[in-house]
């Protein structure tokens, strides 16, 4: 059971559905170019890390510890 | 004995558990109803990877028994909050937030709730501090905290691309966040033609118009895959990466435009180093300490923050102690003739800036360049600035450049035929006023220069 205590706002929810067609459309369009810039060599290094977590990261250190 | 056992102001909106204080050290109580959550967390390993990767704050098993589980977060030095920091501290909060909701989807979790103040700034980058904000996560179901996470992180980070980091500031009069429909009215039309922005605030403003009289619940919320759920953060993650604010200036230099020559630099940073070194300070504060070059220069291991009104300076400072792993350097915003006031239910909920540096009660506290504007700008007489200090700090390094300064001169130019009322700015009415509250134990003038460096002791 999830018990919630604010209001996550329906508006909100229902939105959802449509941000992700959106997002989807975004990211697909992002990536094509991304790979056309990186045939073409302008694909320049980004400062921060990705969005995914590398786990295998974190036994690692445990193991350095 | 009964313990002396304090409910943490700020922690009653959840009802998982709360925030308290036993003695001196903060605990956590987790009632019944989050149990499961928390025993599922605990035991799939979910706290123990997000704490070893510095994203989440460890915590121990303290007591547990059928009523409570009580658990002891690692001890964070100084808490700020999200209207006090930077632009690029504000954007590596929301990166995080969406970093540890996708990696909670991947076990079976989600991120219940999504309040910027879940994160706080700890060892140089941003940490997410509230361990009971995990869930199990529900198949189908949209995201509940979608709509937190876009007026507590992505509203105000848009917001401060088009307007600056000013804007971050109105996190202070909205403690839930800036209201949706406010960041869609405010923001350019053109905005509404970039597909991102479009969807995740003029179309979900309209919808939360739309739908915000529907007390008996009967619209039909439809199912969201964890694919489509994915494809949101992603998007959300990529825009946020590429946000710069408004008024960002390129890593410069600081001090080309100050009064010194390269002499009178070293002069000073070798002057505040042999008085600050001796006292063998545990937590040093530096306020208006710009980017960090004074506190940096002490060479200390001592927990150090440094406070400035300018966002740009804080974030080169912030991105500095990144790039050289400075765990004990904290920077955040503030305004010295405004410091924030404490705000929320009861006035209670977060606490004041000086309440905060009260109970962190800094060894040394440095003011380098800064009473001329307290005094000047800010029209500030001096005894007030000096019982402002004495209330936090017990050694104060303060400098005080003399009328014949060239900063003080302008600043005294702007006063123009008000400028016989600021006569009493001048090196024997400081002391006489700071002698009240300190003992005036070293005095010197830096080499080359109209200033003074003063050390006084709390009376």
């Amino acid at each position: 059971m999830t018990f919630l205590y604010f209001d996550p706002g329906l508006g909100a929810m229902i939105a959802q559905g449509l941000v992700a067609i959106v997002a989807g459309i975004v990211l697909f369009s992002k990536n094509a170019l991304f790979k056309i810039k990186s045939m073409l060599g302008l694909v320049k290094e980004d400062d921060y890390d990705g969005i995914d977590i590398d786990e295998a990261d974190a036994d690692e250190d445990e193991e350095d510890k | 004995m009964k313990k002396i056992s304090k409910k943490h102001e700020s922690s009653f909106r959840d009802p998982s558990g709360y925030v308290f204080y036993d003695g001196d050290i903060l605990r956590r109580r987790i009632l019944p109803i989050y149990f499961k959550q928390y025993k599922a967390l605990s035991e799939t390993g979910f706290f123990k990877t997000l704490s070893r990767k510095g994203l989440l704050v460890s915590h121990t098993l303290t007591s547990e028994n059928e009523n409570e589980i009580i658990i002891t977060p690692e001890e964070i030095p100084f808490i700020t909050y999200p209207y006090e920091w930077g632009f690029e501290q504000y954007k590596q909060a929301a990166l995080l937030t969406l970093k540890i909701q996708k990696y909670a989807l991947t076990k079976g979790f989600w991120l219940k709730d999504a309040s910027a103040y879940n994160v706080t700034m700890y060892q140089g980058k941003p940490i997410f501090i509230d361990s009971l904000s995990f869930d199990f996560y529900e198949e189908g179901t949209p995201w509940r905290a979608y709509k937190q996470f876009i007026t507590h992180f992505f509203g105000p980070l848009v917001l401060s691309k088009y307007f600056g980091s000013d804007m971050i500031k109105m996190m202070q009069s909205h403690i839930d966040g800036i209201p949706l429909q406010l960041i869609s009215s405010m923001l350019p039309s053109k905005t509404k033609l970039s597909p991102t922005l479009q969807s995740n605030i003029h179309l979900l403003a309209r919808l939360e118009g739309k739908h915000n009289d529907d007390y008996k619940g009967e619209t039909k919320v439809s199912k969201l895959s964890l694919k489509a759920l994915n494809t949101i953060l992603d998007s959300l993650y990529d825009y946020i990466i590429k946000l710069q604010f408004k008024d960002a200036t390129e890593w410069g230099d600081y001090y080309s435009k100050t009064n010194y020559d390269a002499q009178s630099f070293e002069a000073k940073k070798k002057l505040i180093k042999e008085w600050v070194l001796p006292l063998k300070a545990k937590r040093i504060i530096d306020v208006g300490g710009n980017d960090g070059t004074f506190a940096r220069a002490l060479d200390s291991d001592a927990h150090l923050i440094v406070t400035d009104i300018d966002v740009n300076a804080v974030d080169q400072n912030f991105k500095k102690a990144q790039a050289q792993t400075e765990d004990n350097m904290l920077a955040f915003v503030s305004d010295v003739l405004q410091p924030s006031p404490a705000i929320g239910f009861n006035n209670t909920e977060r606490e004041s800036l000086i309440e905060r540096l009260e109970k962190y009660a800094p060894d040394v506290t440095m003011a380098l360049a800064l009473i001329h504007h307290i005094t000047l700008s800010g029209n500030v007489p001096f005894d007030k600035s000096a019982s402002f200090f004495a209330s936090f700090s017990e050694h104060l390094i303060i400098e005080f450049p003399k009328r014949e300064d060239s900063w003080v001169g302008s600043l005294l130019i702007r006063k123009r035929e008000f400028i016989n009322h600021f006569d009493f700015y001048n090196e024997s009415h400081f002391e006489e006023e700071y002698k009240q509250y300190f003992v005036l134990e070293k005095k010197e003038i830096i080499v080359g220069t109209s200033r003074l460096l003063y050390y006084f002791k709390k009376k």
